[in-house]
């Protein structure tokens, strides 16, 4: 029998119904324009999917946060392992992720969005896996299921599931009401990934198999590594394996640098790469789309600015990637805060997938101004990837 | 308007076209991978039979076809040329396109035609078993209805990715009396310190020839047949061009472009060879011909011409060729026959030489053009065959630009009844566009001091 850990953010989703930006501290606002709680419905959609599954036993919370939901989706198997009183908040959400854990939960689902995310990985970490039933506002995170029935899904196979890496984000809530996008990559979770349908032999296999893409990857950055080169490593997990097999240890959120196989910089800020850059009179900035809709840039690697990437030059980023992560990802995109030059990126970019092995893939590019970069042709890049 | 060009069954080629007599300057030899001293033919054969390796080295201008080979050609030679009239009209092309449609054979591609005396060589020199290897199961089936015919045993090593991916091309194999084993495999030594290396390898093409090369060296009664690179094999393939030849001059006409897709280059020298011939002699100077690989794993658009091993574990003599390093293992895609780290040493001379050129495309774009085909003139192409489609319909849409009515000839090299799943992939949209980041390793190969 599986134990599969459900909670609800019972208010995720309810701002965005009323045009607000986010439902979090602004409840009271959302209710006030009438908003109704979204979540729990998004939620029964899954749960009904799963109620007759015998071989899934479902832990959760009293009430809005988990109990209501079952019980109106039909699911008989489950028991409720956190009470609560009054309005839930985030800490509710870490209580009672922390309560499952502990309970030997194999998986938690839930339904929310980035805000929920967030809260649960703080309890939790990458000790359990994450799954979310897309409901909020914002879902930058990659933990998401494509939609509700998706969810069911991942979840209904009988098998261990094949797990994979999933970014999750930090999104600035008041900058965003601002009209501000600011998204920080806040951790990397692990998720059900699409590939959990199959046998469980295959499973095994291709789980293990993200791991050796990773190997696979690193082994061929690092025989292409040019002396004397600054190589900037970006986010995540990819340039973390990068960076072991060079030898030297690498901050997984972070940015660093290195050169001539030794490091040279850790954790560095937009500012502190710009500096090491100026003195620096050749460099390549390695990278990995981060996020569920697979940014190169912008979110999660804020650090490197346009004005990094001006100054390094488009056709010096090598974006690596596993062949897992980029089926998640059909389209990639680039926000880097100027739309010139992520016109110039174009419309495909080589995203480096194993050794000696890479693969094209299209950038979403908006088209108006792409047709005006084009017209002028000021900012055209000799050294941009051909297209 | 003809659509079928036909030819009557005693015009099957009496014999086949060696374009090694029209080059300029000979081959450069195989070189002996352990002295790296030229190889002679008694380095060979432990593994060939004397009349192959013969025809492997010869510069006679013209090989007799042996009457026993001409008689099961009969099965399914001449194959017919067509007229693509309606994909032409969908194109809007001035250009008139022609197709050699060799997926008649009993095995479904052009590999039959040398298949057939491969296995006849052998069976004269006395030899009782053959082993070989095979990518997408195309040279495995056409090998395994070869040996049948001529009463031997064979044994297929069969690329793995290909083996759980294309179940029906080995149960061909074995209707047609086979044995097929998954490479690679605990047979041979090979195999072994491959699986010990790497227990989950997908396989590659250079493997499962080190297995079949091992085999045969180590069994007496055994030879190794390889179903593409050699020169022998692209002898074999001259009937292609040569029938083409002559029914084009049935309606009055000689190609400006002649295109074939390229794995180890032998359906692509099979088309073009004749026409390379009457480019080198003079007679027809200005034939384009154009070879086209996948993107992926694009020897001749991006390897090095140097000496290379054919194999994955050095058995086989170094080749001077196009390559991109025999451990080089390109990924599993769907045109498993191209997977192969190097090419036909004589393609690639005549791609060095600029006498033929190449070009390379993503496996989606080339699925496109599978579709195009399939919905215009009715054959549903391999996924090997698909890149010479493309480039065929990327040369009419080239004459619709400039106004050109120029004469396109290309090597439909088999069909893709047992790739389905390949097309379910396409309209899935689970193809994925792999390309090899040449850029990169040559900019590394060049600024760093040493680089395996
Ligand atoms: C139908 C088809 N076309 C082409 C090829 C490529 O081989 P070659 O380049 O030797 O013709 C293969 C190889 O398996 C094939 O099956």
């Amino acid at each position: 029998m599986r134990r599969i850990g459900f909670l609800i953010n019972p208010v995720a989703g309810m701002g965005g119904a009323v045009g607000l930006k986010g439902t979090d501290g602004n409840v009271e606002e959302a209710r006030r324009r009438g908003a109704l709680p979204e979540a729990q419905n998004r939620a029964k959609v899954t749960l009904a999917l799963l109620a007759r599954e015998s071989g899934i036993m479902f832990v959760t919370c009293s009430g809005p946060m988990g109990e209501d939901a079952l019980v109106k989706a039909g699911v008989q198997n489950y028991q409720i392992l956190y009470h609560y009183r009054g309005d839930s908040s985030a800490r509710n959400t870490r209580q009672a992720a922390m309560a499952f854990k502990n309970a030997g939960t194999d998986l938690i689902m839930f339904c929310g969005g980035d805000g929920t995310a967030r809260d649960i990985f703080d309890a939790i970490g990458r000790d359990l896996p994450i799954l979310g039933i897309p409901a909020g506002v914002k879902m930058y995170s990659a933990v998401f299921a494509i939609d509700p029935i998706t969810a069911a899904e991942l979840i209904r196979s009988d098998d261990e599931p094949v797990l994979r890496d999933s970014e999750i984000m930090d999104i600035d809530e008041e900058a965003y009401r601002a009209g501000q996008l600011k998204v920080r990559l806040y951790g990397i979770a692990r998720t059900p990934g699409s590939e959990g349908k199959v046998q469980i032999h295959k499973q095994v296999f291709e789980e293990r198999d993200e791991e050796r893409a990773k190997m696979e990857i690193s082994r061929f950055i690092h025989e292409i590594m040019i002396p004397d080169v600054l190589y900037v490593l970006g986010a995540g997990t990819t340039t973390e394996a990068i960076a072991r097999d060079i030898g030297v240890n690498k901050t997984l959120l972070g940015v660093d640098a290195i050169k001539n196989g030794s490091t040279v910089a850790t954790d560095m800020n937009e500012k502190t790469l710009w500096d090491l850059l100026r003195q620096e009179h050749e460099a390549k900035i390695i990278i990995s789309p981060i996020g569920a809709q697979g940014f190169i840039l912008g979110r999660g690697n804020q650090q490197i600015s346009a004005r990094i990437v001006r100054r390094v030059g488009c056709g010096n980023i090598i974006v690596v990637a596993t062949p897992h992560k980029l089926r998640e990802t059909p389209v990639l995109y680039v926000d880097s805060g100027d739309s010139v030059l992520d016109a110039e990126f174009g419309d495909t970019v080589l995203v480096v997938s194993g050794y000696q092995m890479a693969q094209r893939k299209r950038i979403y590019q908006n088209e108006t101004i792409q047709r005006k970069v084009k017209s002028s042709g000021t900012h055209e890049n000799p050294d941009r990837p051909v297209t | 308007m003809q659509t079928k060009i036909l030819l009557d069954e005693d015009q099957i080629p009496k014999r086949w076209y060696n374009v090694q007599a029209d080059l300029k300057t000979p081959l450069d030899p195989p070189l002996h991978p352990q002295t790296q001293k030229p190889i002679g033919p008694e380095d060979l054969s432990a593994i060939f039979p004397m009349d192959l390796i013969r025809q492997e080295v010869t510069t006679d201008r013209y090989i007799d076809i042996p009457e026993e080979v001409q008689e099961v050609f009969r099965l399914w030679r001449p194959s017919p040329l067509y007229r693509a009239f309606r994909l032409e009209k969908f194109l809007k092309t001035p250009a008139k396109i022609y197709y050699k449609w060799e997926g008649v054979s009993p095995a479904g591609s052009h590999k039959t035609n040398t298949s057939i005396p491969q296995a006849y060589y052998n069976m004269k020199a006395g030899i009782e078993r053959i082993a070989t290897e095979t990518g997408a199961g195309q040279w495995g089936s056409a090998m395994s209805f070869a040996t049948m015919l001529y009463d031997l045993e064979c044994t297929v090593y069969m690329v793995r990715s290909s083996y759980t991916q294309k179940p029906y091309r080995k149960s061909m194999m074995h209707v047609w009396g086979a044995e097929c084993i998954p490479s690679p495999s605990t047979r041979t030594n090979a195999g072994r310190a491959m699986l010990e290396k790497d227990p989950d390898t997908p396989g590659s093409l250079g493997m499962a020839i080190s297995e079949a090369v091992e085999d045969a060296a180590s069994r007496k009664n055994t030879n190794y047949a390889l179903g593409s690179v050699l020169n022998h094999v692209c002898l074999h393939q001259t009937v292609i061009g040569l029938e083409c030849r002559e029914q084009l001059a049935m309606v009055d006409d000689y190609p400006d472009v002649v295109i074939g897709c390229v794995g180890g280059g032998s359906n692509f020298a099979g088309i073009s060879f004749p026409f390379a011939g009457d480019k080198l002699s003079g007679k027809h100077k200005d034939v384009d011909i154009i070879g086209a690989e996948p993107a992926s794993c694009p020897t001749l658009t991006k390897g090095l011409f140097t000496y290379d091993l054919a194999d994955e574990a050095g058995y086989t003599p170094l080749l001077k060729m196009f390559t991109l390093g025999h451990d080089f293992v390109p990924p599993s895609m769907h045109a498993g026959g191209l997977r192969y780290h190097g090419d036909s040493p004589i393609v690639s001379r005549l791609v060095h030489d600029g006498v033929m050129r190449a070009v390379s495309y993503h496996q989606g774009e080339v699925f496109d053009a599978a579709q195009t085909f399939a919905r215009t003139e009715g054959i549903i192409v391999a996924p090997e065959t698909s890149h010479a489609v493309k480039s065929a319909i990327d040369e009419a849409l080239a004459c619709k630009k400039t106004g050109e009515d120029k004469t396109i000839l290309f090597n439909c090299s088999g069909h893709g009844n047992f790739d389905m799943s390949a097309y379910d992939a396409y309209y899935e949209g689970k193809l994925v566009d792999y390309e090899y980041p040449d850029a990169l390793i040559k900019e590394a190969i060049s600024r760093i001091p040493k680089i395996s």
